[in-house]
């Protein structure tokens, strides 16, 4: 089974060359992707002469994350994606290989990364308080939120792709509803930046939307309720608030 | 013809709707992805052939129908599948391939895969911003088909006057209407005044000559 690296980018320049060539070294990787979220700097170009396959994601919006994941899929061609975040600064070959592993022995379609380290902020104060009422069986997941994930080419064209950072728990559920077979792996330590706290509103506001869009999708909420309620957020977030609240 | 459109977002919408005015007889198949969009679509455009399609599969179908298929127009919401389709068809001796993007910075990229044709959908709002704030030099089309480009420049000083003149007397292939500051137009060079602009076309090559000389004049 040939394996796809993708990695989600933006103005990473000093980050790119090293991630690429680590990439090409792992075991089955016949292609490497970066997908540009519209970089001012060399990340394209250094890139390119990486050998990496290089695309600016579609809509250029912020965070993009989940865009920037979703044209990586559509553009790959191996049998198996991984998706690594590009400024971990001790990224071996094994990242990869860790991932993967569990597919090519075909114990699972669809693998979460977790690492030795506490879980983030947003992880245990929204994700998994959320999981754990909407989706028990996914609350086992130490990270729920991990960006380092594998999964067969062919699965990801079967589940919607979250536009923003609630792109990965996004994922995660909808494999889990597809009936694909998931596991969590350590791989070990990461040593890569933390976002600082005024940063997290936003994603864990993302992150909350996806995990309640998917239990309204999926019936775990009254989606008469939750429409007219969503709606009522949606509003406030335009400045649209209606004179009547919430319901 | 037949046209093979691939999309069901804004992009398809319009591209289906200027294939029917082209040839409202013609054979235009529209894949898509999802049953929703499919549906909607067949409504929208009752007689061409709608078909679901996964999203692997598309380029097989390209493959299988390629000698059958006159252009395929990828115009998915996604700049990455738009380069997949584009690539096959080109592989497969489509005549005609098209690429419209979504996000304009993909445009070098797609044009270094050698698709035929690449639309930049927003390129509009550059040159109709131009228009309005009265940029110095405006390149208005720029023909995917011929080694047509059309321009506007904006009349700044006598030098630029002066090597305009020259060059519309020079080449007889670059033709010109000039619009003065009161709006009055003609097609007389000696007609214009500073201020003015000048609406030239002709080929590109030449074309651009012109408009360098007047970056030129204006950065100096």
């Amino acid at each position: 089974m040939s394996i796809s690296v993708i990695f989600p980018t933006k103005n990473r320049a000093h980050y790119v060359k090293r991630a690429v060539r680590t990439a090409f070294k792992a075991h089955r990787v016949e292609e490497v992707i970066v997908i540009d979220g519209g970089s001012m700097d060399d990340t394209i170009r250094i890139a390119e002469r990486e050998g990496a396959k290089v695309i600016v994601q579609s809509d250029l919006i912020y965070p993009g994350k989940g865009i920037a994941m979703r044209d990586g899929a559509y553009l790959a061609s191996c049998d198996i994606l991984v998706y690594l975040d590009i400024d971990i600064r001790n990224m071996t070959p094994e990242f990869i290989e860790k991932l993967a592993e569990p597919i090519i022995s075909g114990q699972a379609e669809f693998v979460k990364g977790c690492f030795e380290r506490a879980a983030g902020r947003v992880t245990e104060l929204v994700a998994k308080p959320l999981l754990r009422m909407f989706y028990p069986e996914l609350a086992k997941f130490r990270q729920p939120l991990s960006g380092e994930i594998a999964g067969l080419r062919k699965l990801f064209y079967k589940v919607e792709f979250e536009r923003g950072w609630g792109v990965d728990v996004g994922l995660l559920i909808d494999f889990y509803k597809l009936g694909a077979r998931i596991m969590e792996r350590d791989i070990g330590y990461k040593d890569h930046d933390m976002k600082p706290l005024h940063a997290l509103t936003d994603m864990a506001y993302e992150v909350a939307a996806a995990i309640m869009r998917r239990a309204i999708r999926d019936q775990k909420v009254d989606p008469r309720w939750a429409e007219k309620y969503m709606s009522g957020v949606r509003a406030m977030d335009l400045g649209l608030e209606s004179e009547r609240g919430f319901v | 013809m037949r046209v093979l459109l691939i999309g069901g977002g804004h992009s398809a919408y319009f591209a289906a709707r200027a294939i029917r005015e082209i040839d409202p007889d013609g054979h235009l198949i529209i894949i898509e992805f999802t049953r929703e969009k499919v549906e909607m679509l067949s409504r929208t455009f009752p007689s061409a052939e709608v078909l679901f399609q996964e999203i692997d599969r598309v380029e097989d179908y390209i493959k299988e129908n390629s000698e059958l298929l006159d252009a395929v127009i990828a115009a998915t919401e996604s700049d990455s599948l738009n380069l997949r389709y584009c690539r096959v068809a080109r592989e497969n001796a489509v005549p005609i391939t098209v690429g419209i993007l979504n996000n304009p910075l993909n445009y070098e990229i797609f044009k270094k895969e050698k698709i035929n044709y690449i639309i930049d959908p927003y390129r509009v709002i550059t040159i109709q911003l131009f228009e309005i704030l009265g940029a110095p030099v405006n390149v208005i089309f720029s023909s995917l088909v011929n080694n047509l480009e059309i321009a506007s420049v904006r009349i700044l000083n006598e030098k630029l006057l002066h090597e305009l003149r020259s060059a519309l007397e020079k080449h007889d292939d670059v033709i010109a209407a000039f619009v003065s500051r009161t709006g009055e137009i003609s097609s007389s060079p000696s007609s214009v005044s500073l201020g003015g602009s000048a609406y030239i076309m002709g080929p590109r090559e030449k074309i651009e000559k012109l408009l360098q000389l007047s970056r030129n004049v204006v950065m100096r």
